[in-house]
């Protein structure tokens, strides 16, 4: 026991010590005004998950729509191609039968509308694509708001770093700027910072519209 | 003027947007278009182009949808040119904007292709009478 008291006393000063750093750190912080960069930084990310949950979603459902346009147009393909192997062998065996039972007829209203179905389908595979044009789109802005973090945590630590590391940090800094500058592809048009952008999610949200039905109804209302 | 001899821009940053729309269009028998990347490259398109139709986003770099749409408005040459909007803004301020700025149209993506043709065929018989 009498050997622990003069421990607890090295541990007790070296927490204190811990202690008045972190203050000393928080105080400088809020001096200089970053913590509210680092709130405003740590209330991005929420956005920055929704935002990556959205082109999750999004992309899981373009390509759901593919892969069910794709089974469903190859499933009328191959009843096309079973219906030719009989109606050709209809036609070799029973020309005049064929014709006359309505047979060749009926195949060949078959082939148009399955051509129809299959056409429709491949008209959807081909809208599922817009997935590209709205999650690039969120995808930006998480970039914008990933480059925002970045910059003020490198600030951060330019600020907190001891005068005689400061050249280094400075230094890392740079090394990491250049990346996130051309990684930034919406700097150069400020216009477009006010505009939203695909909506992420539209809960509680009565500012925005959900459908095309909604844009017609608003646009009626003005005399549009 | 036919629907085959009506010559469409269509106007997105997105390539892959460019070109649903343009099939689309096609589908619903509109084949002749051409495509511009930004509102900046549309209007000097637009300039002695020869166009019937713009279809445009909003959200686009360099010039955006509505800049376009108010440099065509005040262009003595392109003023009375059918401009329909197709973008993700779902904003109801956006809307009412681009109508009063006078968009013909205002489609929000994703869309299907019945909407665009429905709202192509609107305007141009709006325009017809």
């Amino acid at each position: 026991m009498s050997g622990r008291a003069p421990i607890m006393k090295e541990d007790d000063a070296l927490y204190a010590n811990v202690g008045r750093l972190t203050r000393q750190l928080h105080d400088a912080l809020r001096e200089l005004g970053y913590d509210r960069d680092l709130e405003s930084a740590v209330g991005s990310l929420p956005d920055a998950r929704s935002r990556l949950s959205y082109i999750s979603r999004l992309t899981g459902e373009a390509a759901e729509k593919v892969l069910n346009g794709v089974d469903e147009t190859k499933l009328e393909l191959a009843k096309l191609s079973t219906g030719a192997i009989e109606m050709a062998e209809a036609l070799r065996s029973d020309p005049v039968s064929a014709v006359a039972s309505g047979k060749l007829m009926g195949f060949l209203g078959e082939v148009g509308q399955s051509a129809s179905r299959a056409d429709a389908q491949l008209t959807d595979i081909m809208l599922a694509q817009d997935f590209h044009d709205l999650t690039g789109q969120v995808i930006r802005k998480v970039v914008t708001l990933a480059q925002s973090l970045e910059t003020q945590l490198v600030q951060l630590l330019i600020a907190s770093t001891p005068n005689d590391d400061a050249d280094s940090a400075v230094a890392s800094a740079q090394l990491i700027a250049p990346v996130a500058v051309s990684a930034d592809t919406t700097a150069q048009c400020p216009s477009t910072d006010n505009l939203d952008g695909p909506v992420v999610s539209a809960d509680g949200r009565s500012d925005v519209v959900t459908d095309q039905a909604q844009v017609d109804n608003l646009l009626e209302s003005l005399g549009f | 003027m036919s629907n085959e001899n009506m010559k469409f821009l269509i106007v997105d940053d997105f390539s892959t947007m460019r070109r649903i729309v343009r099939n689309i269009l096609k589908e619903i028998g509109f084949g002749n278009a051409e495509e511009a990347e930004d509102g900046q490259a549309a209007l000097s398109k637009l300039k002695g182009g020869n166009f019937n139709f713009v279809v445009s986003d909003i959200n686009m770099p360099n010039m955006n949808g509505f800049e376009l749409l108010k440099s065509i408005r005040a262009d003595n040459e392109l003023k009375g040119l059918p401009v329909l909007m197709v973008t993700a803004e779902a904003r109801k301020e956006d809307i009412v904007s681009a109508a009063q700025w006078g968009a013909s149209g205002y489609i929000v993506k994703p869309f299907t292709k019945a909407t665009l043709e429905e709202k192509v065929q609107k305007i141009l018989d709006k325009q017809a009478k």
